[in-house]
């Protein structure tokens, strides 16, 4: 996170981890859209030829919210094993990380591994990893052979990030997942950072104007969410 | 193209400076084809106020020439530069910046990222609403010719105020392109030379990590030969002989041996089975602490192993008249095990059960599928949506209604040669480091043991955790 308080501007950096072709770059594109005709902002992705993320994906917004400039920097990190080192780069300072898991219950193992690596990564960064704010989205809902709403309902209920659903193909649940996160993440910074009272905003309501221009109902209850503590 | 943003700061997602995503020269060429086209000079300052690109033409505009031949002209020209080189336009709107000769210039900002970086002058030209010879320039000396200023400011390109917008417009969407490509290179190749470091420095740590091990093990096994060859020399061999020649004085190969001598003999011979077998115990423990004990994992069916090995001391049961069961779940995965190594703990575990339940008693062997204790033990619920459903553990409880343990003791009873009290050890006999092998084989294969009480009865509970194979 970076604070200027002369300028009016809190910078954060938002992390979209998972395993492999799980959907990361998809959830930023879907945002992408979402925002398209709201700011002019272009879609970075450093791609291979074969559509796999080499190095991340880079979507920065801007929004405004009474004179404040909230920026905001949302990367992915390459979901293939062997891209470790670039996915640790990716995480150094990160404000908070949106997990995406496939729903289809034969990539449960390549879910955990990728989860199990995530916490490796902080750790090695000396992140505190139970600080970090955190929320799971369990994509590709759509396609057969998926884990079911009810098994995602009671482990959701088990664990203690928030978990959404999404297709992001389909730009559901995308924007959920995205303001579930900022929540989390706006929450943690007034409470270390004290934003309300230094910058004089109401955090709730900066996040208000941010589900505004991603055309989001509310910032809460929505249909998306699944579950744990926020 | 210089880099002053480091990796870290660009993973923070810093705006780049302008110098950063552009090649000055070819912004120069792009200038000049502009300049080529509409014959307005166009210049790109940094936000520092440097010049980064410009294009104009090689001598100056007749109106300017003609202008600095006054004092009073060069004077203005000089003040009307300085003041454009401090407008800071706003945002995302221009400026229209006037000079004393009726000719104007205009300003906008370079912005990335929602940041100015830089600013764009266009100009001079002359606005196409100009149709005199404008006061201001008039004034700067009697002797001004307005015929010749006129016909001079006729030699600058006419532009019309929708056409300026115009050309602003192109101009922003033209560095626009080449800001976000300029962008997307400087983040390639910073990206390219961290992950390339940081790889190295893994592979480093690694190998140097790798070349440690390697000297350590190699210290290891010339220990663990030196000890092994020394306890199996030194120690086996005499007893080996011991136990042969009291098998052969047994069975009267050295001439008849009256009841009380056979019994003595016999007494030889089983005290050194005995101690042959603390002794394949013993090696049995340095080679878990060391690493050594050659494991194999594989599938291992719980329920009928519990089975085979419960079969063996079906005997020894009934004679203590101990009710000894079996009772597994159908629905248990297999363990990663080696089925040797487990055999050895089920062998351990049964009899230690059987050896403390007093007549009359009951031994249960409970094998049955379970959920994992934590994701990976020291994150607590961390992830658990993810990591709980790829995870399920087989769980072995070897049930007794003996004497129990007290709860002070049961962490204890792991330890080498701890025994709950010394009296149990003449009572019921044993080495003392059964159980400290059940832990050290149970933790090899990441699993683990602990000793609970017998819920609501007398009795103990040794509760074995163990890894399923993944399905």
């Amino acid at each position: 996170m970076q604070v200027d308080f002369k300028a009016r501007e809190l910078t954060i950096k938002l992390v979209y981890y998972g395993p492999a072709l799980s959907g990361k770059t998809t959830n930023l594109q879907s945002l992408h859209r979402l925002v398209a005709q709201d700011q002019r902002t272009r879609l970075m992705t450093l791609e291979t030829r074969d559509d796999r993320t080499l190095f991340f994906d880079l979507l920065p917004m801007v929004f405004k919210s009474a004179d404040l400039s909230l920026r905001l920097k949302v990367f992915t990190v390459p979901g293939q094993v062997i891209h470790n080192a670039t996915r640790r780069l990716v995480l150094q300072g990160a404000d908070g990380i949106v997990f995406i898991a496939d729903s289809q219950i034969a990539e449960t193992r390549a879910n955990a591994e990728s989860f199990i690596n995530l916490k490796q990564n902080l750790r090695d960064l000396g992140i505190d990893v139970k600080q970090m704010p955190l929320v799971i989205q369990f994509n590709k809902r759509d396609l057969p052979d998926v884990r079911s709403d009810d098994d995602l309902a009671v482990l959701a209920a088990k664990g203690r990030e928030p978990v959404f659903k999404a297709v992001a193909v389909r730009d559901q649940g995308v924007a959920e997942t995205f303001v579930g996160l900022l929540s989390m993440v706006l929450h943690r910074l007034d409470v270390q950072a004290d934003l309300s009272r230094k910058f004089n905003v109401d955090p709730q309501k900066l996040l208000q104007d941010v589900c505004d221009r991603l055309h989001l109902a509310g910032t809460e209850p929505n249909h998306a969410r699944l579950g744990g503590a926020t | 193209m210089t880099s002053s943003a480091s990796i870290s700061e660009i993973m923070q997602g810093a705006t780049p400076a302008l110098d950063d995503l552009i090649d000055r020269d070819a912004l120069t060429e792009v200038l000049e084809s502009f300049f080529t086209l509409f014959r307005i000079p166009v210049r790109i300052f940094d936000a520092e106020g440097m010049i980064l690109a410009e294009a104009r033409s090689a001598t100056p505009r007749l109106i300017c020439q003609y202008v600095d031949g006054f004092p009073k002209g060069r004077t203005q020209c000089e003040d009307t530069v300085s003041r454009a080189k401090s407008v800071e336009p706003p945002g995302d709107h221009d400026v229209t910046h006037p000079c004393f000769t009726g000719a104007a210039y205009k300003i906008f900002a370079v912005n990335f990222d929602a940041r100015v970086i830089g600013k764009v002058v266009i100009g001079p030209y002359l606005p196409a609403e100009v149709a005199e010879v404008p006061k201001s320039l008039l004034i700067i000396h009697e002797t001004l010719d307005p015929s010749r200023a006129r016909s001079a400011l006729n030699e600058m390109p006419r532009v019309r105020a929708e056409t300026a917008g115009s050309l602003i417009r192109h101009l922003r969407a033209t560095l626009d392109v080449i800001l976000f490509s300029g962008h997307r290179a400087l983040l390639m190749s910073q990206m390219h030379v961290a992950s390339l470091r940081e790889s190295y420095r893994e592979l480093q740590e690694k190998s140097d990590e790798a070349q440690r091990n390697y000297e350590r093990l190699k210290e290891l096994d010339r220990l663990k030969s030196n000890f092994l060859a020394t306890v199996s020399h030194e120690l086996r061999t005499p007893l080996t002989s011991i136990i042969g020649y009291s098998e052969m004085l047994s069975e009267g190969i050295g001439g008849e041996l009256s009841g009380e001598q056979a019994g003595f003999v016999k007494t030889i011979r089983d005290k050194g089975e005995q101690l042959l077998a603390l002794i394949t115990t013993i090696l049995d423990m340095a080679k878990l602490e060391q690493g050594t004990m050659p494991m194999t994992a594989g599938s291992v069916a719980m329920g009928t192993l519990a089975s085979e090995v419960a079969a063996t001391f079906v005997p020894a049961a009934r004679r203590k008249t101990v009710h000894l069961k079996v009772d597994a779940d159908p629905r248990t995965p297999d363990a990663l095990a080696d089925r040797e190594r487990i055999r050895q703990v089920l062998t351990n575990l049964i009899d230690n059960a059987i050896k403390f339940t007093p007549s009359g008693g009951n031994v249960t062997v409970i094998v049955r599928p379970t959920a994992p204790l934590s994701s990976d033990g020291d994150d607590d619920d961390l992830g658990l949506a993810v990591l709980a459903p790829a995870r399920q553990d087989v769980e072995i409880r070897v049930v007794d209604t003996g004497i129990g343990i007290p709860e002070s003791a049961r962490e204890r009873v792991f330890d080498a040669f701890y025994q709950v009290d010394s009296s149990s050890t003449r009572e019921y006999g044993g080495t003392g480091l059964g159980l400290s092998i059940v832990k050290k084989i149970i933790e090899t294969h990441h699993g683990t043991v602990v000793c609970e009480g017998n819920q609501g009865h007398s009795g103990t509970t040794f509760v074995v955790r163990l890894p399923a194979v993944h399905a």
